[in-house]
């Protein structure tokens, strides 16, 4: 246990023994595929003409979105030429299916049915078709974990939707499927049914997919910060097909100019950078970067608390 | 002296079948319930064959069991090794116990072994401490001990395994 804590080389050892546990996970999931094939088999020509009729109408709505985005993205597109700001991301989507469910209560981990053999690594954006999930934490030949956004050890950067204002979302505690803000001030502009989306900050997870919805906001003089709670848009106990999105890395290092002023060591000049500006959050340039912003655990309060005093320096 | 192996591949099957209802996906609900199944048939084999199945197969079987639940590597081989040397003390005497009585060492030992999982879980942030509703899967895994014995013990006869 110390050396899997400790070192490296036992994930090699996980990774080949996995190969062996693979079967075991295949088997597992037979009751659950069965049904599926179920569904598809024994289904009324009735049932399929209905159903037909509504994704024909879901498809249309979604078309007529789309021609909006498609107008939206090319505005969006010369604003960001005007601002010389890097573009936005469009990764690999590569979809796979749920096919178990990490056991232990204290923890909010699912395995996927996509491995290093189909070309998932670790620290890939799992989303689902109404907002993000979690992130893959450990890629299995054939299989690989996710870790849920739920999770207690997990942050996840995000900002208002409406205003802009940034904040972390920690998985909650204990067995309630939640997350909550972590060190937002008193004085944030953050109401109750706000949607959150991914601020792409930490370049784990792509910018503006939708997070979550904000149920609760209380503000207690007694405390530092204000306490909001928010609620996943995913469906995290319910879907079974995901998305696996590659993580954005900055391929050209760049450096906005009004970010050179304050002397503060690297690190935190990196993320502070990131959100002191407006423009983009992939500016951050040295390799140390991807870490020091980690959108996992420990690291993600740190990021917090200089988030939190950016946002006093700006007041 | 020991007699000669026969029919292995019962106990490595016995130990398959349980390692697929430990993963078997449960409802939120129902999770905590979720009886031990590889401890228990783990416990089973070294009451009746403690010559065949001892703490080496048990450490191999947690290892195993770690993988599966993408836990740390040598956590559930520790827990069964725990439960693996309790039980080769009391296997004469858990012989000779009836269910019950049986069913209430499962209890203990399953339990104990919960608990240092869950302490080394928790104690190295890997999980969050959830009360002690964890402790059901022991209860659970003692409730289901006799059925679980009788059926294996109708196997291993069956089988001749030796």
């Amino acid at each position: 246990m110390f050396a899997d804590r400790q070192f490296d080389y036992m994930d090699r050892v996980r990774f080949t023994v996995a190969y062996l546990t693979t079967p075991v996970y295949w088997v597992a999931d037979i009751p659950a595929r069965t049904s599926s094939w179920m569904d598809d088999v024994f289904v009324s020509h009735r049932d399929l003409i209905e159903e037909n009729a509504e994704l024909r109408q879901q498809l249309l709505f979604a078309q007529r979105e789309l021609q909006l985005l498609a107008g939206l993205a090319s505005e969006n597109n010369r604003l960001r030429e005007l601002q010389a700001a890097a573009q936005g991301i469009q990764g690999e989507v590569e979809t796979a299916e749920i096919i178990n469910v990490s056991n232990d209560p204290g923890s909010r981990r699912v395995l996927i049915n996509k491995g290093v053999h189909d070309g998932v690594r670790e620290g890939y954006a799992v989303l689902d078709a109404h907002g993000l999930m979690g992130q893959v934490v450990e890629a299995l030949p054939f299989t690989s974990w996710v870790m849920l956004i739920t999770d207690s050890r997990h942050g996840t950067p995000v900002q208002v939707n409406r205003n802009g204002e940034r904040a972390i979302a920690r998985g909650q505690r204990g067995q309630v499927p939640g997350l909550v803000l972590e060190f937002v001030p008193d004085t944030a502009d953050i109401q109750i049914g706000d949607l959150l989306v991914s601020s792409g900050l930490g370049q784990r997870f792509p910018k503006d997919y939708p997070v979550a919805e904000v149920t609760d906001v209380v503000h207690d003089p007694g405390q530092a910060f204000a306490i909001i709670s928010a609620r996943p848009m995913a469906q995290l106990d319910r879907t079974r097909l995901v998305m696996l999105v590659e993580p954005e890395l900055p391929e050209t290092p760049e450096r906005l100019p009004d970010t050179q002023s304050d002397g503060e060591p690297q690190p935190v000049e990196e993320v502070s950078a990131g959100i002191g500006s407006e423009e983009n959050p992939a500016v951050s340039d040295n390799e140390a970067s991807p870490d020091v912003v980690e959108a996992t655990a420990g690291e993600a309060s740190d990021t917090a608390v200089e988030t939190v005093n950016d946002a006093a320096g700006e007041q | 002296m020991t007699p000669k192996a026969n029919g292995i591949w019962v106990i490595v099957l016995s130990f398959l079948l349980a390692f697929l209802l430990a993963i078997v996906p449960f409802p939120d609900w129902a999770m905590h319930y979720r009886p031990q199944w590889v401890a228990l048939v783990l416990i089973y084999w070294m009451i009746a064959l403690p010559y065949r199945v001892g703490m080496g197969t048990a450490w191999v079987v947690g290892a195993f069991v770690d993988i599966l639940e993408g836990s740390m590597l040598g956590l559930n081989a520790l827990a069964y090794t725990l439960i693996a040397y309790l039980t080769l003390n009391i296997h004469h005497r858990l012989r000779m116990f009836s269910y019950l009585q049986q069913s209430a060492l499962v209890l203990v030992m399953v339990g104990l072994s919960l608990i240092l999982v869950h302490w080394i879980k928790v104690g190295t942030e890997q999980s969050d401490p959830v009360g002690m509703l964890y402790l059901l899967s022991a209860v659970s895994s003692a409730f289901i001990w006799p059925w679980l014995f009788v059926v294996l013990r109708q196997l291993r006869r069956g089988f001749d395994v030796q």
